[in-house]
């Protein structure tokens, strides 16, 4: 059995497929890539591919992990151009690698946002509101946990962020509280703020660009 | 890829990944390289339009033409719909995302009654007048195949083409006459004319119905040199026949997500109240080796980890163990599940039951569809208790603990001792788990009684037969329930209220068509789901049309009547379907096809089991 890292890129219609298919669809890929998948020894075996940080719904991302586990070895590069030539459009290995990181040390992430308005004079509006809303330090807004539906405060889990407009566009660079600990949504930090100003969008791509551990220190 | 419109709102939908496309090996084609853009409908949600076999074949098969493109629609969501429509965007096809009313065929699968009124909703979201009438042009031509199209005339009205029997071989002649009246500029009335003289293809439009005083059909009369009978299309060689190699692999789980490959069409049996048996007949057999071709190319294309082997009677299948013997050491080194749906309890060797044990297991399911051994005389379902039990012993000795029996109510001559009858056998079940040696230790059985209502179709010996109104088959669903004394036998039961609708146009005639448009104009769609179904919308609509729905349903039919779907020929003659019919009355049963040729008619189809029989009286 051989513990493997793989790092998927997940960008255009794809990205309206929810975690649990995603896993479906990463099982069926390895499959017809004839990677031979070491399957879990219980009653029903399945086998063992881990998602460990699963993107929300509608939402891309630049460098995702995904932990694997082989019947036997197979170099890095052959894993990643055998599953290359079978995923469908949308996904794509951009490496693997040894798991060299446990998920638990994952504590933040970087995302690029980018909300299409229906003119210029919106989205310079929404750009100034969010970035001074922000900056305040606070911005209630319903969050549901493991405990039920709680009000918090948004930024007590936004480490930066910056928002600027491009003519009818806003672009938001933001560092968000992303793990298992302690855990915010784009897309819901967006919807808040958009529901501050009562602002509609036309188009929300959220982009999680990249993932790390405590001091920024990319997760490997 | 979608309308961009859509940007905005996908989000906001339930499961969006059902609007979008982008599957693995869906084909996109650009419109400008084809002649022909086949628009292919599933009158239900994605989930259960992409289980579907038919429109996988249907979909490689004109996509495998250079001239044409095939594109899948489904029926969106009533959330998506409600977008789609305060916002004006039409229903599109998800490959290019491209309208379909600029499509040359929008091709419908009518699979059950209850999606008629999908069929108008989708037509009117794709911004077109839903009858044929009202849609001048050549194109979009409105075709429709499926079971449900061995009787049209309820769907008279809308549909344009309806192509009872296999759609293989008649999708491609079809194409190829539409593209050749589109290259001259036809007017839609001289295509419609053509291709009514293409074997199996029927043009509503083209007969003319009248009617007796008592609402009966008086006379069907074709126009325009339309044929008097039209044949159902059969496709002799199932080898020969074109079947996909690839399927479009989904990215929502869907209701069924597999490998799925046709053994045989056709049934031997003749059970009188199944419609598929009859209509699909003769049974055509598929050789071992091709089947297992076609299922390692769609596991190996798609990934698949689960093959269901498909047919209406698969222990029927001649080719069955040489099949599970030669795949079955591949299936389970590739972790690939064997599923066999539909095996007969009479006829299933133990030595196979037991093959198949090595893969993981799914449930057991048996269908002795009556209770009593009268009543499955009368239905022609040729199995006995000591079948059922035998096979339940063997079953519980490896293993299993749950049973799953199907039943049905309402048959002809039903009385409350036959109803009790399935409680008895339920129990007798439960009996033979507790003694049977070798049972699972230290677990209990488990009886899960499926419960359905007749419905008499056209093309079976029960199409006079008198349907039970809902109140009745309530009443029969209650006594047995009341005759079940464990709770290791569960009932679960349909409303009756969806059968009824059901059996209304399943026998209709096209006086319904006014019925479907008002209903559907009254807000009725996915009537097949409970939750949809408005029971006072439908009632309404039939009262304003001024039509008696018991008409149909609750009325014993005069075997001299001239039936609305009485043109439609599936092989199957109405002097035999009638002698089956008295025969059930007399509690008489009739063989199979392999113990002895009952000249049902479909030998003039040719093909299969009717050659080999033919072969060995010779």
């Amino acid at each position: 059995m051989n513990s493997v890292r793989l790092w998927y890129k997940k960008s255009g219609l794809v990205i309206y497929t929810s975690h649990l298919d995603m896993n479906r669809c990463f099982t069926r890929a390895v499959r017809r890539a004839g990677i031979p998948l070491w399957y879990t020894e219980g009653f029903n075996p399945h086998p063992y591919i881990t998602f460990l940080l699963p993107l929300p719904l509608g939402q891309g991302g630049e460098r995702e992990p995904i932990d694997i586990r082989l019947e036997k070895e197979i170099p890095f590069e052959e894993i990643k151009s055998r599953l290359n030539s079978v995923l469908p459009e949308g996904l794509e290995i951009v490496d693997v690698t040894e798991a060299v990181n446990k998920v638990h040390l994952i504590t933040h992430a970087r995302y690029l946002i980018e909300i299409g308005f229906e003119n210029d004079g919106e989205a310079e509006g929404f750009a100034a509101g969010a970035q001074s809303v922000i900056d305040s330090g606070i911005l209630n807004a319903q969050k549901r946990s493991k405990r039920g539906i709680n009000t918090v405060n948004l930024c007590e889990f936004v480490d930066s962020f910056s928002a600027v407009n491009d003519g009818a566009a806003v672009r938001i660079d933001t560092v968000l509280a992303t793990g298992t600990q302690k855990n915010l949504n784009a897309g819901l930090l967006i919807d808040a703020l958009c529901g501050e100003f009562g602002a509609e969008a036309e188009k929300i791509s959220i982009l999680r660009k990249e993932i790390y551990m405590d001091n920024k220190i990319i997760f490997e | 890829m979608y309308p961009e419109i859509l940007d905005k709102y996908l989000m906001k939908v339930q499961k969006p990944g059902r609007y979008v496309g982008g599957e693995l090996n869906s084909i996109v084609k650009r419109r400008e390289d084809v002649d022909i853009s086949y628009a292919f409908c599933f009158p239900d949600t994605y989930e259960i339009g992409m289980s579907h076999l038919g429109m996988k074949i249907l979909y490689s098969l004109v996509n495998a033409r250079d001239d044409a493109r095939c594109e899948r629609v489904f029926a969106p969501d009533t959330d998506m719909e409600a977008i789609m429509r305060e916002h004006n965007i039409p229903l599109y096809a998800l490959e290019s995302g491209e309208p379909i009313r600029d499509f040359d065929i929008i091709g419908f699968t009518m699979q059950y009654e209850l999606s008629y009124t999908n069929v108008l909703n989708m037509l009117d979201l794709a911004g077109l007048p839903v009858r044929s009438g009202e849609r001048a042009a050549l194109t979009p031509i409105v075709i429709a195949g499926g079971t449900c199209v061995c009787n049209s005339e309820p769907m008279a009205d809308f549909f344009d083409i309806t192509l009872p029997g296999d759609g293989e071989e008649v999708t491609n002649e079809l194409i190829d006459l539409l593209k050749e009246y589109k290259a001259k500029g036809a007017s839609k009335r001289d295509f419609l004319i053509a291709a009514a003289q293409i074997p199996g293809v029927y043009v509503p439009s083209l007969y003319e119905v009248e009617y007796n005083d008592d609402c009966t059909v008086r006379s069907v009369t074709p126009t325009c040199g339309a044929p008097e009978k039209v044949i159902k299309r059969n496709v002799a060689d199932l080898d020969k026949m074109f079947a996909p190699e690839k399927f479009v692999v989904p990215f929502l789980e869907t209701v069924f997500d597999r490998t799925t490959v046709e053994i045989f069409r056709g049934c031997i049996r003749g059970c009188r109240f199944c419609q598929a048996g009859f209509l699909s007949r003769p049974l055509r057999e598929k050789s071992p080796a091709e089947v297992e071709r076609q299922c390692r190319a769609i596991c190996e294309s798609s990934g698949y980890d689960e093959i269901s082997l498909c047919s209406l009677s698969t222990s029927d299948y001649k080719g069955l163990e040489e099949l599970l013997t030669n795949m079955l050491p591949w299936a389970d080194e590739n972790s690939i599940n064997v599923a066999l749906p539909s095996l007969r309890i009479d006829n299933f060797p133990k030595e196979l039951m037991e093959k198949l044990n090595t893969v993981r297991r799914s449930g057991l399911t048996f269908a002795p569809e009556a209770g009593t051994q009268r009543l499955r005389d009368v239905i022609n379902k040729n199995i006995y208790e000591k079948d059922i039990l035998s096979t339940a012993a063997q079953a519980f000795a490896g293993g299993w603990t749950a049973v799953k029996l199907y039943f049905m109510i309402g048959l002809p001559t039903e009385t409350n001792e036959d109803i009790k009858g399935i409680a008895d056998l339920a129990q007798a079940v439960v009996d033979e788990f507790y003694h049977c040696e070798n049972k699972p230790k230290g677990k209990s059985v488990n009886v899960n009684i499926s419960l359905a209502s007749l419905v008499p179709k056209p093309f079976t010996p029960f199409q006079w037969e008198a349907q039970d109104k809902p109140d009745v088959l309530i009443e029969k669903q209650d006594y047995l329930l009341s005759c079940i004394r464990t709770r290791k036998v569960q009932l679960s039961r349909h409303v009756p209220w969806t059968s009824f609708l059901e059996g209304v146009f399943a026998r209709g005639d096209r006086r319904l068509g006014k019925v479907i448009e008002t209903a559907w104009r009254k807000g009725c769609h996915f009537d097949s789901w409970e939750e949809h179904l408005d029971r006072e919308k439908w009632m309404q609509s039939f009262e304003e049309c001024g039509i008696d729905p018991f008409f149909y349903t609750a009325r014993v039919r005069s075997v001299d009547e001239v039936l609305p779907w009485d043109h439609m020929d599936y092989g199957v003659t109405k002097k035999f379907l009638i002698n089956e019919y008295h025969k059930a009355h007399r509690g008489e049963t009739t063989p199979s096809c392999r113990e002895k040729c009952s000249n049902c008619g479909a030998a003039r189809l040719n093909g299969g089991v009717c050659n080999e029989f033919r072969k060995t009286v010779v």
